[in-house]
């Protein structure tokens, strides 16, 4: 018979060291290989964890420049607004004082007053888009359900895609900070949408739910693939993961053919909602 | 009959004797320090002055390592009483590795 054939005990023995081994290994429990030539030095867990480390690093990072810009928006936005947007109201009303005091017969200088005064409009709108783009006005004075609200209407204007919002959260009072990341998200969604979906329909919902408040961009376009979900260079999607992680919530992006792409994150209500409990 | 023999071994309750330890580790690396304290921690808690660690550094004497057929550190064979009975890993699962060094129980 077989006489090189270990004994049973034997073969259990080491399928037991085997175990033990793959073990050791998984739970990371190794700081040497020993090999016939050589001993090798792992530090699985102290790179894993040196890893982890720099990623939150660079992750508060993100949050902080997510912020400190966000702040200056603001600060640029309220100066446009305060200071040209004064000065050139002023302007407009000095040309049209300069208007009514001219004789009917000076028309030339009528006509460039008015041509003037026609500059000012414009660049008193230019100057209120301007500030508006950086810092949405109604966000502070209205909240965010209905700048929401009025984002879906502007975009559908702007690019012809039906746009819907729905939300539960009609009378519930976000977060200042929480408020703006969720719009910035939105915002960026939306700007995906009209680039790159070659939809038809998008829908936004903004829903409370007990495990967190849920924000979903929908469309019926053609899908974002999974290539570019994980490129790196795909700035606009990394800023929205930044966002929603920088509120302790998760980000996930899906897409296919038949679907268009589902943007969705979930947020902890503690993190975005005034007076929710912790 | 030798099957009995190596049974009564393994179901023997632990007797007076001394415990002799070989631990293998590498240098002072996180699981290898672990796995020292650890073990010195045990006996003292368990076999208090009934027992003997020998400790190799592997990257000082890589022969022990080979000739006792070691292949990963840290790595603790129990050499007496017999049977031999080798554990991998840093030994922070207390429970586990006293059941393994067959120590559970004994608290003389």
């Amino acid at each position: 018979m077989n006489s090189q054939k270990p004994p049973y005990h034997e073969l259990e023995t080491r399928m037991k060291e085997a175990e033990e081994l793959f073990h050791a290994l998984r739970t990371q429990q190794v700081d040497a290989i020993v090999g016939e030539r050589h001993i090798m030095v792992v530090r699985l867990k102290q790179a894993e964890e040196n890893l982890k480390s720099s990623r939150n690093q660079l992750r508060a990072l993100a949050a902080y420049l997510l912020s400190a810009r966000e702040d200056e928006r603001a600060v640029i936005a309220r100066e446009l607004h305060d200071e040209f947007g004064q000065a050139l109201t002023s302007l407009h009303l000095g040309l049209s004082w300069i208007s009514r005091k001219l004789a009917p017969g000076q028309r030339r200088l009528q006509e460039k007053i008015r041509s003037l005064s026609a500059i000012t409009t414009s660049l008193i709108r230019s100057v209120k888009n301007i500030a508006n783009e950086l810092r949405p006005g109604v966000l502070d004075e209205l909240g965010l359900v209905k700048t929401l609200r009025s984002e879906a209407r502007e975009f559908e204007g702007h690019t012809g895609i039906s746009c819907r919002f729905k939300t539960n959260t009609a009378r519930t009072k976000f977060d200042r900070s929480a408020a703006v990341a969720i719009f910035r998200i939105v915002q960026a969604a939306l700007t995906n949408v009209a680039r790159h979906a070659h939809g038809s329909r998008a829908l936004i919902t903004l829903m409370k739910k007990k495990n967190g408040l849920i924000l979903m961009v929908k469309d019926n376009g053609k899908g974002i693939s999974s290539k570019l979900i994980h490129r790196h260079d795909s700035l606009g999607i990394t800023g929205m993961r930044e966002r929603a992680l920088a509120l302790g919530g998760t980000f996930t992006l899906d897409g296919s053919k038949s679907k268009g792409t589902i943007l969705t994150v979930q947020i902890p209500l503690s993190r975005v909602i005034v007076g929710a409990a912790r | 009959m030798k099957a009995r023999k190596r049974e009564r071994r393994r179901n023997a309750k632990p007797g007076g004797g001394t415990y002799v330890f070989r631990l293998f580790v590498a240098g002072n690396e996180s699981n290898s320090s672990q796995a020292r304290g650890n073990l010195a921690r045990l006996c003292e808690e368990h076999i208090k002055g009934r027992y003997k660690i020998d400790v190799v550094d592997v990257l000082k004497d890589a022969a022990a390592a080979y000739k006792n057929g070691v292949l990963v550190t840290p790595t603790l064979i129990l050499l007496k009483p017999l049977p031999k009975v080798t554990v991998l890993g840093n030994l922070n699962d207390t429970g586990q590795v006293l059941a393994a060094l067959r120590l559970a129980g004994d608290e003389r």
